[in-house]
């Protein structure tokens, strides 16, 4: 795993380091536009907002570029390199999805340090309360944020995947691929979280001993069907990759 | 080489060998090139050359020491019915364009009494012509 | 005498296609194998069955007695049609990448081979002409010390140069204890390099035979026995 892992870094580590500089540089002058102006609340809001817009840019970035790791492999002539290699299709997968865990939670880290950075140059008094709460649920939420996120990039990795096994060469590959991720997702919609999101709260509800019906519980239980949703996901993809696609 | 591709490729390597001893340019007892060797310079499949070398090794005109390589037979008597083998062909090529061209025999003969008497260098390079006896 | 690849009524359907149409071909080690027929015929479908890269539709194929998967790979060489390497790399890039990942390369044996076919490994591999990218691709494939190569069409749109380093290349690369697949339309310059050919046309073999037998018996050199076949 530790060579593919490589590889798949060698492959576009100007990309990555070009990213985290420029966020990480971008941070540094935004900050520096807020710290110049202390009292003026209406700079610093604004230097956190474009800091914000850049975050989430980057966010995007890697999220299409965490599909467009599997996608590339699946639809173009270096599928014929990566899927000739004497790995297992899991450890092809897991590697891709490593480096997109690492660059989320390089990315976390950073949104997260530069927005709390930013936040201290707000009005103390509405800030507190806020910031408080935030304490309380940063984890939690960072926790299903991570989950969701990777239940979401792993749906359309096999959305990819089941298309490219179902068909071949075909043009609509694209449209077919997003049609599968959207037609999952409903059914996911519809049963999974209709039934079992009672059934896990419900079971987390009697575990604590008391009915919380807040954003907590229904959180933790989100988390957790995240988890196992995108052990299926992976699983699953995993053993088309191995046994069923054709490149 | 250049090969004819309309007949096996083993067939004329077996030729060529045959002729380089009948003209001396392999010597008797010479060591012959190995099998890769003999395929690289050739370009063509190593196996092809291991199976003309077993054909010449049943034919005896060449012989493998265990572990050292293949040489050519040292025996003058093998070599001499080897040129008697070629010769043999080379005849038997004349005779049957000959009849395609509806020569008798006598014919044939005087023929090739002239063109020997008349000392005709068969590479045509140069003609000398010498007084008929 | 073991097979090295043996399949059994080997098919492959693409929608209404029928790429191959049970298919028996038993590859023995040890020879140089031609796989013949015009464009579409199979012959790239057959191959990329035994790299893994396709599942079969029917029957089986089998490399050293297993299914193709991660054992397999590691004892095949493909060398599939086109530029299949990443965009970023170069010629080293690739070397490195062909060293961590197959136990059989042999990195000595690849640098040789690129002082032969004259390539720099400071190039960037997007930048290689056809030719130069087909002396590449090669290098690498036969540099490792695989039981079984699978060429598809090496020689395809390659400059005579470059063709008559690949050809030797191959003879180079091959002992008794690996085996040669070469797919092509272009027989004239490999014909010398078979030991076996089979003639595969619409997912069928048509012909199939040793070659210095077949041009004894047909008095035709495989390429003149190509078109007599093809002609019909």
């Amino acid at each position: 795993m530790m060579t593919l892992l490589k590889y798949e870094i060698l492959r576009r580590w100007k990309w990555l380091a070009f990213r985290y500089i420029a966020l990480i540089g971008l941070g540094v002058v935004f900050y520096n536009r807020a710290a110049a102006t202390p009292m003026q609340y209406e700079i610093a809001a604004a230097s956190m907002g474009k800091f914000f817009l850049i975050s989430l840019i980057v966010f995007v970035i890697i999220l299409v570029e965490g599909i467009n790791m599997l996608k590339e492999d699946l639809f173009e002539q270096s599928g014929y390199l990566t899927f000739t290699l004497p790995k297992p299709g899991r450890s092809i997968l897991f590697a891709k999805n490593f480096l997109l865990l690492i660059q989320l939670i390089l990315w976390v880290i950073v949104s997260i340090q530069f927005g709390s950075m930013f936040l201290k140059f707000l009005p103390l008094e509405e800030m507190s309360q806020f910031m408080s709460e935030i304490d309380l649920n940063i984890y939690p939420a960072i926790l299903f944020f991570l989950s969701a996120f990777f239940n979401f990039v792993l749906m359309v990795q096999f959305s990819l995947t089941l298309t490219r096994t179902l068909l071949y060469r075909n043009k609509y590959s694209g449209i077919i691929s997003v049609g599968i991720f959207f037609l999952l997702a409903y059914l996911i919609e519809q049963f999974y979280y209709g039934l079992f999101l009672v059934r896990v709260q419900h079971i987390y509800s009697e575990i604590a001993g008391e009915i919380q019906v807040d954003l907590i519980s229904a959180g933790y239980s989100s988390v957790v069907m995240n988890i196992i949703l995108s052990v299926i996901f992976f699983t699953a993809t995993a053993y088309l990759l191995e046994r069923k696609i054709n490149i | 080489m250049d090969f004819n591709h309309n007949i096996p490729i083993y067939c004329q390597i077996i030729q060529q060998i045959k002729q380089d001893t009948v003209l001396g340019r392999l010597k008797p007892g010479q060591k012959m090139p190995s099998v890769r060797e003999m395929a690289g310079k050739l370009k063509v499949n190593p196996n092809t050359v291991q199976r003309a070398y077993l054909e010449l090794e049943r034919e005896n005109i060449v012989f493998t020491k265990r572990g050292m390589g293949t040489y050519l037979t040292k025996q003058e008597d093998i070599i001499h019915s080897l040129k008697k083998e070629l010769s043999g062909k080379v005849i038997r090529d004349f005779l049957e364009g000959m009849n395609q061209l509806e020569y008798s025999n006598d014919h044939i003969m005087r023929v090739l009494r002239e063109h020997l008497e008349e000392g005709r260098k068969i590479n045509g390079t140069y003609f000398k012509k010498q007084p008929i006896k | 005498m073991e097979h090295i690849l043996k399949s059994s009524q080997l098919s492959k359907y693409f929608y209404q296609k029928k790429a191959l149409q049970k298919v028996d071909i038993n590859i023995e080690k040890g020879k140089i194998y031609g796989i013949l027929g015009p464009n579409g015929g199979g012959k790239s479908t057959f191959l990329k069955l035994a790299a893994g890269l396709l599942k079969p539709s029917e029957g089986e194929i089998l490399i050293d007695g297993k299914k193709p998967g991660v054992y397999t790979k590691s004892i095949v060489s493909y060398l599939p049609e086109g530029n299949y390497f990443y965009k970023w790399m170069r010629i080293q890039d690739a070397l490195s990448f062909f060293g961590d990942f197959y136990a059989d390369f042999d990195v000595e044996k690849a640098r040789q081979n690129f002082d032969f076919m004259k390539l720099d490994e400071k190039e960037k591999i997007s930048s290689l002409s056809k030719g130069m990218l087909g002396r590449l691709k090669l290098s690498l494939a036969m540099s490792r010390n695989a039981s079984l190569f699978l060429l598809d069409e090496p020689l395809n749109g390659i400059d005579p140069i470059s063709r008559e380093k690949i050809i030797t290349s191959i003879l180079e690369a091959f002992n008794p204890k690996s085996t040669i697949i070469i797919c092509s339309h272009l027989i004239v310059y490999i014909e010398k390099l078979l030991d076996y050919v089979f003639f595969l046309s619409e997912g069928q073999i048509i012909l199939e035979g040793n070659v210095e037998d077949l041009r004894n018996k047909k008095n035709l050199s495989i390429d003149q026995l190509y078109q007599e076949v093809f002609q019909s």
